[in-house]
């Protein structure tokens, strides 16, 4: 079913599919199945295919284009591209079968708090070195002690001059063996309330008396890391928002970031539902009534995340606020995902106790989702903090202890 | 119509649909009818076609209709859902009607739709027998060609209003397989009976066939092709009827949890509470994202109808069943009450979630139909 974008958005649609057509290296399409996104052993999946010279030339031309980062203002290095724009945009990529090139958290986190609270000298310095990749974002949010309460974190930042001296630690920091920054919730205000004693900070990772270690998972790998500041700097000019202020820096969302994946984030639970079918194949299980159950139930929740994308992207074109199905998503996402992994790990059968040969702790594929699921409805809010948020902002449930 | 997005025509159809029906069909006239044999109000019914055309809705205008698509059918549905409102409407317009439409017989559709679109005629669909099963393979029962006209002999349970109707559309098998047929259930030989019901808004009835003449509607098997299509659009209509009355247990829920004080705060400001609603929350958009996906499936003819009714009669049933479900449970003592609405619901979503097979019934479909 196509939603009828309008005219302009077709003639936009029509205007990316000849730059991809014109622009798109050879044989890159054909590298790998860029649709499959996500993690395996420790690596973003396509890992290897992203060190392809195809993948550097296919970067160059988005780049000279100003189609890295393309969603972020065109007086910040991007394209402006409105949120159905930038749905267009991530559909035309996904047709043709080719990587969208995203600057992690720097796209997603970082260039936002900027362009809404920094100053223009802090957003003409930063911005373009992540658009160029010149500066690899992690974050250090998440403490020991202070996950789901951010607010509470107590890494603390001292001024000494023009720069601040940062002594704490941090945790579950995704990604952090590829990052040269961290953007960090740090104190600079002990006696102020929890939520106003926090500034937002982008610190140098590298030679800067931070020690970062891997954090094992129960995968076997170490996706994550953890962090101990022991006097590590970073100057005045790396506070976005000024002291005081990162509570609120940390909880920008900007309207214009909407859009992106909306109706394409479910292609990869599409391909792993085959996958899936292809597993109860293979250990002959396709006509157990049971399985056959489950098989249809998987389908389904996949099959209502591209109808929600797609009520979502309606919604966006027909100029409409996103409506309480967006505050849902990830909890369905994450959830879906768990009881699949556990479908998969009981198809396994008794294979599914033994894991392949080989030194470290690897594991099948299957092993992965069903281990590796355990985590998504943990991280980026739990499922408890999102049915908390969604009771108290889309149902108007009273906040917890309070007396009307 | 751009898929997906109400207009603000469609708002004001939503609007004036839900004010009739607040007005004319609150909580003490389902209440009244509930305990009324015919069950449903004729002057309301009167009304909804006079007042708002509201059962020719969706056929087309050269059979008397308004011609509008599922889309706006389905906004009615939602209504009717949400409110609970007895009346033949599931019954005449979208079981009937689509049973009449989907053959193809054009001489049936002008003879027959147009006092189904005025409201003059209340028809129904006869399908499933005392087996209960939902599957056209499963009827049994016979029609015998006798001369040009044709003999039912047999039994037909669960027919919605059967025991009121003044059409019956009947699936029978014959030499060249299933087929439809039109009857007046004032022919002699037909003997029908209420069934008491779980859910006492929405009446089943049992009807016998002895010798009963019949008139065929499209061809001898032409029904084995088009009867599985128009269940699909009524499992579709059912899943908007269910996304209806979702929104409405969850609004009866939050707002009790709001109001209603224990240990000196409201019961909505406990986690255990509020995680209920957020479950109920998201499972009704999911509910409604399936619906609707399918109202505009069926709106422009899609090939994905067959999966998508699978799928939502499977998902909305279970959303449905869910949030009446936790409705009670959040409202504590009173929801287990007579006097309560609550069970009027939980009632309707049981028996949807029956009616035309249960949950595994249509997950296996699904299976099939996506080639598993």
């Amino acid at each position: 079913m196509d939603i009828d974008l309008g005219p302009e958005a077709a003639r936009f649609r029509q205007s990316m599919r000849e730059w991809i057509a014109g622009n798109a290296p050879d044989g890159l399409a054909t590298l790998t199945d860029w649709n499959v996104t996500g993690m395996t052993g420790g690596n973003p999946v396509n890992a290897e295919a992203e060190r392809s010279p195809l993948y550097a030339e296919w970067e160059r031309r988005l780049r000279a284009a100003n189609l890295i980062c393309a969603w972020w203002p065109e007086k910040f290095g991007g394209r402006g591209l409105t949120p159905v724009q930038h749905a267009i945009f991530t559909e035309e990529l996904s047709r043709a079968g080719l990587p969208y090139v995203r600057r992690g958290f720097g796209e997603a986190m970082v260039g936002p708090s900027i362009m809404a609270h920094g100053t223009p000298e802090q957003q003409e310095y930063f911005l373009p070195r992540i658009i160029s990749a010149e500066d690899v974002y992690c974050q250090g949010f998440s403490e020991p002690n202070h996950g789901s309460d951010l607010a509470g974190v107590q890494t603390k930042a001292v001024l000494d001059g023009d720069e601040l001296v940062i002594t704490g630690q941090k945790v579950w920091t995704s990604a952090w063996y590829r990052a040269n920054m961290i953007f960090i919730l740090c104190r600079t205000d002990p006696d102020a309330p929890k939520h106003r004693g926090l500034s937002y900070v982008l610190v140098p990772f590298l030679d800067n008396n931070i020690l970062a270690r891997p954090l094992k998972q129960m995968t076997g790998a170490a996706e994550f890391g953890e962090e101990f500041f022991d006097g590590a700097r970073a100057p005045l000019f790396n506070v976005i928002g000024g002291l005081n202020n990162g509570w609120r820096v940390a909880m920008t969302t900007l309207g214009f970031e909407r859009g992106g994946g909306v109706s394409t984030a479910y292609l990869r639970y599409e391909k792993q539902f085959w996958d899936l079918v292809e597993l109860a194949r293979k250990v002959g299980r396709e006509r157990d009534p049971v399985v056959r159950q489950e098989l249809a139930w998987a389908y389904s929740h996949v099959q209502i995340m591209r109808f929600t994308g797609l009520r979502a992207l309606a919604r966006l074109a027909s100029g409409q606020e996103p409506g309480p199905e967006a505050s849902t998503t990830k909890l369905f996402w994450s959830e879906y995902e768990r009881r699949l992994g556990e479908i998969a790990a009981d198809l396994l059968g008794a294979e599914g106790m033994i894991r392949p040969a080989g030194d470290g702790y690897p594991i099948s594929p299957w092993q992965e989702v069903f281990l590796a699921s355990r985590a998504g409805t943990i991280y980026s809010g739990t499922s408890e903090i999102q049915r908390n948020i969604i009771a108290e902002r889309a149902l108007g449930l009273p906040r917890a202890g309070s007396a009307s | 119509m751009t898929a997906l997005v109400f207009t603000p025509e469609h708002d004001e159809l939503r609007r004036s649909v839900r004010r009739f029906l607040e007005a004319k069909s609150p909580s003490a006239a389902v209440r009244a009818l509930m305990a009324d044999e015919t069950g449903y109000d004729t002057e309301v019914w009167k009304q909804m076609a006079n007042q708002l055309g509201l059962q020719g809705i969706a056929i087309p205008e050269r059979f008397g209709g308004s011609g509008f698509s599922f889309v706006e059918l389905a906004i009615v549905l939602e209504e009717t859902g949400r409110g609970l409102v007895p009346a033949p409407y599931l019954s005449s317009v979208v079981m009937a009607g689509y049973a009449i439409l989907d053959s193809g017989d054009e001489s049936a559709a002008a003879d027959l739709l147009p006092g189904i679109a005025d409201g003059s005629r209340v028809a129904t669909l006869a399908f499933t027998e005392d087996s209960g099963r939902w599957e056209p393979d499963a009827i049994t029962m016979p029609a015998t060609a006798d001369g040009d006209r044709w003999l039912l002999n047999g039994a037909k349970s669960y027919v919605v209003d059967g025991h009121i109707a003044d059409l019956l559309v009947v699936a029978a098998e014959t030499a060249a397989g299933l087929s439809l047929f039109a009857v007046d259930p004032a022919t002699p030989g037909i003997t029908r009976s209420l069934l008491p019901t779980l859910d006492q808004t929405r009446k089943l009835a049992r009807i016998t066939f002895d010798d009963v003449p019949a008139r065929l509607i499209g061809t001898p098997g032409g029904a084995v092709a088009t009867l599985p299509r128009t269940l699909d659009k009524v499992a579709l209509a059912l899943a908007a009827e269910q996304v209806g009355g979702t929104q409405r247990v969850l609004d009866m829920a939050v707002e009790y949890a709001k109001v209603r004080h224990q240990f000196d705060r409201p019961v909505g400001s406990f986690q255990a509470i509020k995680h209920k609603a957020a479950d109920m929350l998201a499972r009704l958009e999911s509910a409604r994202s399936a619906a609707y996906y399918g109202a505009w499936a069926v709106a422009t003819d899609s090939d994905e109808v067959p999966t998508v009714a699978s799928l939502a009669k499977a998902y909305c049933s279970d959303a449905f069943f869910f949030a009446a479900a936790e409705n009670i449970q959040i409202h504590g003592g009173v929801g287990f009450t007579w006097e309560h609405d609550a069970h009027l619901y939980f009632k309707r979503a049981k028996s949807t979630q029956l009616f035309l097979g249960d949950t595994p019934y249509h997950r296996e479909q699904l299976a099939q139909r996506i080639g598993i």
